[in-house]
């Protein structure tokens, strides 16, 4: 700034006051960045966790979202033939999820199972040991926790347990699987115990009905431009079967939590009414103080912009500091509320509701930095337009 | 011919007061020249600071024009008017209005910033003029930091930095003991002398008897 | 038009409540996962039937959610073919009743809708006779329930048995989660309007700076001078406290109405406790009363030529 800064000098005379309201500032930004992180990191995280390995579309029974019930899709086996022979479709991997027992010394764990296609599953990363392979019918891929259930290591064999028979009251069928690999699970909920086979030796253990049935079918589809068209061809070929895009997806589960938006749009509206009306009546204030000062400068030939840039760069200042103090608060403040929400149950451990990203983040420092200046504007006309000649007398008396 | 630096013809001032009007200037004509050291003088509420408020520009007439240097006043704009302000005239005050908030040199280098001068320019000349009006010693201290005469100085630094074409004042030293109003008066006499033309209001007898004119005012009127 | 139904929760499960007279404290659920079901009814409304008409008058009943019925257009003497696939729609039924479900905060941003048929007939239609997801059982009056749970587990091997309480508490834990989550909001906005309101309350007894310097200077004693600002403060605590208190009612009655249309539920989301008034006006009264008592200690303590000069 040109010349001599005397607007935001006078931030420094009244010390309590201006740290006040930084401090009120600060907390009103902090808030207003966490809304902001909340609005847009429930879809970015979501969408960042669905199209973690790239597979853009889910089948699932019709009705339901991926491994929302139980239900399954029969005939899985053909659907994925049919798929995989679609040229826009680059992968297809078919998932059956079904709960299922692990044996221990002394008892059964519940556990959860996934069975998947080696050659094109999306579900997990491998930690340690190695992968399944396609046809491997004796081996098991675990979860940390499940691992931990099992007491079991890379190397170890561990039996694994089919549902119960209700109607027999008999225990299913049991398979001594050696554990090839630790992996982590993308969907999975803070310490749930998963176990992943193939397939068939999935499909076999949950005692469907019917053998050939899957949960989910993901797919890979070479061009994401092609989605949408794609994912409405399914539709019609497959009216039997929920077809779904991950936009589609991250759209219906952001109808379920459409609670947090609103709450998001709500508080941060009022944090950043908050911030407007304190920099605003701060700065009225302090003006209307210093009409005389200003009648002065006035009489001495100082412009009217002069007087309202310093008068708004006294609004930038004290936004500029507060937001820099908010940011650090709200980053804070940030993961303690992700901590209490991601306590959710059965949400995905990789899954988190304030995302701090960078076009959300600079668009909430933007709106303030604007709205924070734009609060100066009301005292600044006001002390622009002081009439210089009565103010003086009146300081006078 | 250059224009004199200040023509005021018929001025007058009407203030509405409780429905009534308040004649506070009822036409006063007045020209300064260059080098010129004037003293207004009269009673209280005979107009003295309505005339200098006219004359300076920051209030406007009922009536009557003010030229300052061939320009008049009336035909301005606001903002060309407070670049008239800020280039041509100084103005002292009563009480000094300083900004608090700055040092005595930021307060003299204020009009030169708004002026565009030049950082390093504005510096020297602060200096320099802190150093004509005997504070250079104390050009660091805020304004609140320093006694009432010497404000003033600083205040009549202010008023030169834009070397104007003329210098109104307003009691210059009526907040002021003896005195320190005797220095003031010492420094309005060099300044005349160096050539700065002056107009000061004042009920003070002897800063009225430097002065080369004296105007004597009454109800609003110059008495001859 | 199709329609699912899925999530046969605890609470909706009309079919076996008829059956096994759902009252006691102990359900006992097959397979693993309580709040998940295998049964699935596709539902079709269908017009094909004037109400009441004799024909259909052996049909077996169903009871219709409210909201189902106005999607279909449905009304009691309706009859409609159900079935678990959109190529299944063999079974045909008569709307008998349409219901107003009770207002679930777990199930209002679900989209789905849900009807009640008595067991043997949703059995018929999915084709599994004689299966049930679940038993509902009445204990004895006086009988702890942990301890039928315990009995049950040893000796019904495949079942799994849970008192409603420990379903209860674990389906609440999505709203415990919800209600730190506004506890911790909560805290962050009473810091901020605690701020604010000390802000303002300085800001306003500061206002008063020459006001106050002219009194001292005529002698008014300092007493006078901070009674006096402390009674302005008061008076606008009070009044602030006022106007918040009604302007929170407001932004309360606007939320529920707002939520209760979104959502088409009787569900209550903003509830203004008097425990709440009384605990946010005792705050804004205390802090701003205290506020406004240290702003103008400060200011009957500082030299009235301070006051007069730091203008
Ligand atoms: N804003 C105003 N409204 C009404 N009347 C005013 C106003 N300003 C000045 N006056 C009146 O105009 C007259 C001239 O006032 P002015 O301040 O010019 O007197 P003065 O000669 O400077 O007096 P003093 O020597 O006491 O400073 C006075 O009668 C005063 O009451
Ligand atoms: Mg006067």
């Amino acid at each position: 700034m040109k010349g001599i800064a005397w607007g935001l000098k006078s931030l420094r005379r009244h010390r309590l006051r201006t740290a006040l309201s930084l401090a009120g500032i600060a907390v009103a930004a902090a808030m207003l960045l966490d809304m902001v992180m909340l609005s847009g990191g429930i879809d970015k995280s979501f969408t960042d966790l669905l199209l973690g390995r790239g597979y853009q579309i889910r089948l699932t029974p019709k009705g339901t979202l991926p491994f929302d019930t139980e239900a399954t899709m029969a005939g899985a086996s053909g659907i994925v033939a049919a798929l995989r022979r679609d040229p826009a479709i680059e992968a297809v991997g078919a998932v059956l999820g079904t709960s299922l027992y692990g044996r221990t010394a002394d008892s059964l764990v519940t556990l959860f199972g996934y069975g998947i296609e080696p050659d094109a599953q999306s579900l997990y990363q491998l930690a340690s040991g190695r992968d399944l392979t396609p046809g491997d019918s004796s081996g098991v891929v675990l979860s940390e926790p499940a691992a931990r259930f099992l007491g079991a290591a890379v190397g170890d064999t561990v039996t694994l347990v089919g549902r119960l028979d209700p109607q027999t009251v008999t225990a299913g069928v049991g398979r001594r699987l050696v554990v090839r690999g630790v992996v982590r699970w993308l969907y999975d909920y803070r310490g749930q115990p998963s176990v992943g086979t193939v397939l068939p030796l999935m499909q076999r253990l949950a005692r469907q009905p019917s053998a050939d049935r899957a949960s989910v079918i993901l797919v890979k589809v070479r061009e994401d431009a092609a989605v949408p068209g794609l994912a409405a061809r399914l539709r019609a070929r497959f009216p039997q079967i929920e077809v779904n895009s991950v936009a589609e997806l991250v759209a219906h589960f952001r109808e379920r939590l459409v609670y947090f938006r609103q709450l998001a749009y709500i508080l941060g509206s009022m944090s950043l009414i908050v911030a407007v009306l304190l920099i605003g009546t701060l700065l009225t204030i302090t003006v209307n103080e210093r009409l005389g000062e200003i009648a002065t400068l006035r009489a001495i030939g100082v412009s009217r912009a002069t007087i309202v840039r310093q008068t708004l760069a006294e609004g930038t200042a004290l936004t500029v500091v507060g937001s820099a103090l908010g940011i650090m608060l709200g980053l804070f403040t940030a993961r303690y509320l992700d901590a209490i929400l991601t306590s959710f149950p059965g949400l995905p451990a990789a899954f988190s509701f304030f995302v701090p990203r960078a076009d959300t983040l600079g668009f909430a420092a933007l709106v303030l930095l604007v709205t924070g200046s734009l609060a100066g504007l009301y005292p600044a006309w006001l002390a622009s337009r002081a009439p210089i000649a009565a103010t003086l007398r009146a300081e006078a008396t | 011919m250059i224009p004199p630096p200040l023509l005021a013809r018929e001025l007058r001032k009407d203030y509405p007061m409780n429905g009534e009007t308040v004649h506070a200037l009822r036409g006063v004509s007045l020209r300064v020249d260059a080098g010129d050291y004037v003293a207004i003088v009269g009673p209280s509420g005979s107009g003295k600071s309505t005339l200098l408020q006219l004359l300076g520009g920051i209030d406007a007439p009922s009536g009557g024009a003010v030229e300052i240097l061939g320009t008049r006043l009336g035909s301005l704009s606001d903002r060309e008017l407070t670049r008239l302000r800020l280039t041509r005239l100084g103005f002292i005050f009563q009480r000094f209005h300083l900004l608090p908030v700055l040092t005595a040199r930021e307060n003299v280098e204020l009009p030169m910033a708004e002026a565009g001068v030049a950082g390093r320019e504005r510096r020297a000349r602060a200096r320099e003029l802190l150093a004509y009006v005997g504070l250079d010693h104390r050009a660091d201290h805020r304004a609140t930091q320093l006694s009432g005469g010497e404000m003033q100085r600083v205040a009549i630094a202010r008023a030169l930095a834009n070397r104007p074409a003329l210098l109104l004042a307003d009691e210059p030293t009526g907040e002021l003991d003896a005195a320190t109003g005797h220095e003031i008066l010492a420094l309005f006499r060099q300044l005349n002398a160096d050539g700065t033309t002056l107009v000061v209001v004042t009920h003070d007898e002897r800063l009225a008897a430097e002065a080369g004119r004296i105007i004597h005012m009454l109800d609003g009127t110059i008495r001859d | 038009m199709t329609l699912l139904r899925e999530h046969l929760g605890f609470d909706s499960v009309p079919a076996s409540v008829n059956l096994c007279a759902l009252c006691g404290s102990v359900v006992i659920f097959s397979g693993m996962m309580p709040a998940r079901t295998v049964a699935r009814a596709l539902l079709i409304g269908l017009t094909f039937a004037a109400p009441g008409t004799p024909a259909y008058a052996q049909l077996p009943a169903v009871a219709v959610e409210r909201r189902l019925a106005e999607d279909l257009a449905l009304r009691v003497g309706d009859t409609v073919r159900l079935g678990t696939a959109p190529d299944s729609m063999r079974a045909l039924a008569t709307v008998g009743a349409v219901y107003e479900p009770r207002p679930d905060p777990a199930q209002i941003t679900k989209s789905e809708r849900h009807m009640r048929m008595h067991l043997p007939d949703l059995a018929a239609i999915l084709g599994a006779p004689d299966r049930v997801d679940r038993f509902g059982v009445g204990l004895v009056p006086g009988t702890p329930a942990d301890s039928a749970v315990a009995a049950l587990e040893r000796t019904a091997f495949g079942y799994q048995a849970h008192a409603s309480s420990a379903i209860a508490s674990e389906s609440s834990q999505t709203f415990i989660v919800v209600s730190r989550f506004h506890r911790a909001i909560a805290v962050i906005t009473i810091v901020a309007s605690a701020v604010f309101l000390l802000c303002i309350m300085l800001l306003k007894v500061e206002e008063r700076r020459m006001d106050a310097a002219v009194m001292r200077f005529v002698g008014v004693r300092r007493r006078t001078i901070f009674g006096a600002l402390l009674l302005e403060a008061a008076l606008i605590a009070v009044a602030g406290s006022m106007l918040g208190t009604g302007l929170a009612f407001a932004a309360g009655a606007a939320t529920n109405a707002y939520y209760r249309r979104f959502f088409d539920t009787a569900l209550v989301f903003s509830l203004i406790t008097p425990g709440i008034v009384f605990f946010s006006v005792a705050l804004s009264l205390g802090l701003g009363l205290a506020a406004g008592a240290a702003a103008a200690w400060r200011l009957v303590h500082t030299r009235p030529m301070v006051l007069w000069g730091r203008r």
